[in-house]
């Protein structure tokens, strides 16, 4: 009798509990006002403090839809369309040597709190953080500025230490920037550095409506005076989005299964896997960056194999050659990303503005480019690489894979090396190396080896990229094994404790050409001894007089100057010659759409904004967004 | 001093012993990790920005300061036992100047509730199961039940997860795969939160409950086994007395006391979450919390996860030690 009455109570709790999908997804907002976008999993979730090193908050929307800064560069666009004033009323204005930046701002700009923003905002951002130290952007301003004054409530001078061409950079967002203070706020407390700011007031469009304690979730509303933003005075009409949700929806797995449920409108990346099952079974109800394969969104940085210049074995630019020529990118490309590859031979990103000032007029320079493998001369570049991984994904993909060489070249990249086992085999002897069998023998006569790194789990594509380029010289004699550094990757690439490795160290600004954005990075100035550790960027040490000539050039000239295309050229063609890496492809990320409750995210076709939701260019494809009339739930509210 | 007060102090020093040795060693072993917690956050704070390398050395130098990473690792070690012995774990470095405990109380009550509660369920269950099918050797549903529970037992949790994930998620989408509870809803005592809680945690409680059971079956069954033949159980069934009592009184209950033992260790452990199936159902517990430390080089987070964890199960233990002489008076305590 006992347990019949058990049995009754587990089953009664049981019916209670189970119709999970029956309830609001949450908890008191209409889900057709919401966007749910992939959040982080949030360590400490009471921290808003955007400007302190705890704000590991940054990627929850945070940074993404309540900070504001002068100017915002769009990744994926190009020419004027791409630069946006935000707070900044025009352009930045330097003085004629660059030793004085005047910065106007816009007028009728207010915080969530009602407070007016004006230029004592600002001064009071760099002078704050000048004065204590480990504040996110206290070592820029410390070394740039002398001073900063506010000449009038809306214009904001700023005297530097030194000349600086790009000194606006600092305050130029393309993931993210350096984000002005509440002045009103901040200056009652006693220590910037752990003042959790929270709640936090907003100069953006939206304000924190709620969060989770554990972590999980921050929700964010449209802020009922939104046209008092830089954002939102831009806009003809009311954002359809009234709330963001930023969400941890778990594991990879996880998300898929979220957004196909419908409880996740944007995925921040996936595997391919992940990406094709969506394709396959979401229908209608969703959106990527290319409208068919390969769907995915390239992201402004390239993954590469960096090597390590200080390492005897890859001093000999012949030797680096010999290794790209024994590559098969098409392998490459299908292994890592099942054909879904941006492939670059260039050492830039093959994307936003840099296809049409760099990719596409040196096709030309790339076809004639030779190289002298000792024995003979060659024109390595294969221009059709791009119809090649098309024929071999068409079985699979079939009408998804046009016939247009231009549609092609965006798809798969304009072209690569093509795999020439015969001249880098006279590459390497030319360098002095010597066959023993099938193994490579280094000038000294011990065997050539590499051992790659690759970061593992974190970024798969890369691993498996990583894995089969060892593969591909393993085959050809030089016995490459996979060194998987997990957590430390980062750490050893900057202590240059790698041989080789699979990873970026090139990023740009996307929509605009200049290159300073890593290259300045790369001058010799800044190339430690080994075992010490490199600043970020030029990873590989590369040294090379010619470049320092061309970045102590690009300091000279102004950001917009048209002379800035002409020495990323000079810096491109330098790196093809030296190959002090080898470019491989975009960083291919798949970011697939839920159309469900919400229709015009960004695409190829009209790249209006970035799409990834942690970069914060996203708040602009957040206002653009349209309701899906046809959403559940629409019917009955309109 | 003879009998139980002996006995008492010789467990006192045996439990401090314990302690002090375990987060000494948990010291020196996260010391030996290479994850730098100050190039990991300024890898975060350089990542994705167009960074002055001269700007770079500036705030290298300004984040060693500030996380008070300098001192030989002796000091280092001191300073650490003297905050521990205050309660203070020091500020995380991953979530700075967040303090660890409330980065630790904060999460302890998801991971305590869970892992509690799919413990006691679990215990239960396997004893049972595990006691039944020892002495009811020849029953046709416990011999099918052993098999389900052993044909369970050795696949991992993350495998079980993920099936129950895709199953109640997405191909019967009857229960929430993510998080601890529904969104936007006040944290509290009322029913809807509740039920948003159970409903929540059914999925990782069931995995728990799956992969955890056949453990205690196996080595509940194999007790009782040995047990019927002991000449108690052999004089009681020669004496007519029931099968029933037999098996309450003469065989579970005996068998029941090494569990005891097994349940107070596990139950100590708790603390320490469950790494794999939290992070499966990214469940907000001391399990990720771990993780989150151990991939962002946060060691005092990791130390004070790991501290807790061993203060945890040497408090259980030593309750136990305490209470064996009471219930089995085979413990002697000379």
């Amino acid at each position: 009798m006992l347990i019949k009455k058990l049995a009754a109570a587990a089953l009664a709790i049981a019916a209670s509990v189970m119709p999970a999908a029956a309830q609001d997804f949450i908890a008191g907002i209409p889900r057709n006002e919401a966007l749910i976008i992939q959040g982080p999993a949030a360590q400490n979730a009471e921290w808003f403090n955007l400007w302190a090193p705890g704000g590991g908050a940054s990627n929850n929307g945070l940074q993404q839809l309540t900070a504001d800064t002068f100017w915002f560069v769009n990744p994926e666009g190009t020419g004027d369309a791409a630069w946006t004033n935000a707070l900044a009323a025009d352009r930045p204005q330097y003085n004629d040597d660059f030793t004085e930046m005047t910065v106007p701002l816009k007028q009728g700009i207010y915080w969530s709190d009602g407070v007016e923003f004006t230029a004592e905002d600002v001064v009071y951002t760099v002078e704050t953080q000048i004065a204590n130290p480990g504040m996110n952007w206290s070592a820029p301003f410390t070394i740039n500025v002398d001073s900063v004054e506010a000449t009038d409530p809306y214009t904001v001078v700023f005297n530097l230490k030194e000349p600086n061409s790009r000194f606006h950079t600092l305050f130029t967002v393309r993931w993210n920037a350096a984000w002005i203070m509440p002045k009103h706020v901040f200056e009652t407390v006693d220590d910037p550095l752990t003042y959790a700011n929270n709640p936090p007031v907003s100069l953006s469009a939206y304000e924190m409506h709620s969060y989770d304690s554990a972590g999980n979730w921050v929700i964010w509303k449209l802020r009922e005076d939104w046209e008092r933003t830089s954002i939102g005075m831009d806009l003809e009409s009311e954002p359809d989005v009234k709330y963001v949700v930023y969400r941890n929806a778990g594991n990879p797995d996880a998300r898929v299964i979220e957004q196909m449920n419908h409880n996740l409108d944007v995925i921040n990346d996936i595997a391919p896997e992940g990406m094709f099952t969506i394709a396959r079974d979401a229908g209608e109800n969703s959106a990527y960056w290319f409208p068919g394969y390969p769907f995915a969104h390239p992201d402004p940085t390239l993954p590469s194999v960096l090597f390590n210049h200080q390492n005897s074995k890859f001093q000999d630019k012949d030797v680096r050659w010999a290794l790209a020529l024994m590559i098969d990118i098409r392998a490459v490309a299908m292994g890592s990303y099942r054909g879904a590859a941006n492939l670059a031979a260039l050492s830039v990103p093959p994307t936003g503005t840099a296809v049409v000032d760099y990719y596409e007029p040196m096709q030309e320079w790339l076809t004639s480019f030779e190289i002298d493998t000792g024995a003979r001369t060659i024109a390595p570049y294969d221009p059709t690489v791009a119809q090649q991984i098309a024929a071999l994904v068409k079985p699979q993909w079939g009408d998804d894979i046009p016939d247009d060489p231009a549609q092609l070249a965006a798809m798969f990249g304009h072209g690569w090396w093509k795999q020439d086992i015969e001249a880098a085999n006279e590459l390497l002897e030319k360098a002095g190396l010597t066959k023993n069998g099938n193994q490579w023998l280094l000038p000294d006569g011990t065997p050539f080896t590499i051992r790659l790194m690759v970061e593992g789990d974190a970024i798969p594509t890369l691993a498996r990229a990583g894995t089969i380029l060892a593969q591909q010289w393993s085959m050809q004699g030089i016995q490459t094994t996979v060194d998987v550094a997990g957590p430390t990757n980062g750490q050893r690439l900057g202590a240059g404790d790698f041989e080789a490795a699979v990873y970026w160290t090139v990023e740009t600004w996307g929509g605009h050409p200049d290159l300073s954005f890593f290259l300045e990075s790369y001058h010799s100035d800044f190339i430690v001894e080994p075992g010490a550790v490199q600043p970020p960027r030029n990873l590989q040490r590369w040294q090379d007089e010619r470049l320092d000539a061309i970045i102590e050039e690009n300091r000279t000239v102004s950001f917009d100057s048209p002379e800035v295309v002409q020495l990323g050229m000079d810096y491109l063609k330098l790196a093809v010659e030296e190959m002090p890496f080898i470019p491989l492809m975009a960083y291919n990320k798949f970011a697939p759409f839920d159309t469900t409750y919400w229709t015009g995210y960004p695409s190829a076709e009209n790249p209006y904004s970035a799409s990834g939701p942690f970069w914060s260019n996203t708040r602009y494809m957040v206002v653009n967004l349209e309701a899906n009339p046809n959403a559940p739930g629409a019917q009955a509210a309109q | 001093m003879d009998g139980f007060p002996k006995y008492l102090l010789r467990r006192l020093l045996q439990f401090f012993l314990v302690i002090f040795l375990g987060v000494s060693g948990t010291f020196f072993i996260t010391k030996l990790s290479p994850v730098d917690p100050v190039e990991q956050s300024l890898s975060l704070m350089t990542n994705f920005g167009a960074t002055d390398p001269r700007a770079v050395e500036l705030m290298r130098q300004a984040l060693a300061e500030l996380y008070g990473l300098q001192g030989s690792i002796f000091e280092q070690y001191l300073a650490f036992w003297g905050r521990v012995l205050r309660g203070d774990f020091g500020p995380s470095l991953s979530s700075f100047p967040t303090p660890v405990m409330s980065l630790i109380m904060s999460a302890l009550p998801w991971t305590v509730g869970l892992l509690t509660l799919a413990l006691i369920i679990t215990w239960t269950l396997g004893n049972l199961l595990g006691a039944l099918a020892g002495y009811y050797r020849t029953n046709t549903l416990l011999k099918l039940s052993g098999a389900v529970v052993m044909a369970l037992h050795p696949v991992p949790a993350y495998i079980v997860g993920l099936v129950l994930l895709l199953v109640f998620g997405f191909i019967f989408p009857v229960l929430p795969i993510s998080g601890g509870a529904q969104m936007n809803l006040q944290p509290g005592l009322s029913l809807d939160y509740i039920r948003s809680l159970i409903q929540h945690g059914t999925l990782p409680a069931l995995t728990l409950v799956l992969v955890g059971i056949g453990s205690w079956f196996i080595s509940m069954r194999s007790l009782v086994s040995n047990i019927v033949t002991d000449d108690h159980v052999v004089y009681a069934e020669l004496g007519g007395v029931s099968s029933g009592k037999i098996f309450s009184q003469y065989v579970a209950r005996n068998a029941l006391l090494p569990q005891l033992t097994g349940l107070a260790l596990s139950l100590g452990s708790v603390f320490g979450g469950a790494v794999i199936t939290e992070f499966l159902y990214n469940y907000p517990g001391v399990g990720r919390l771990l993780i989150q430390g151990i991939y962002r080089g946060d060691y005092s987070l990791v130390l004070g996860v790991t501290t807790m964890s061993i203060v945890a199960v040497a408090v259980a233990v030593f309750i136990i030690d305490l209470i064996y002489p009471l219930i089995d008076p085979r413990v002697r305590l000379g």
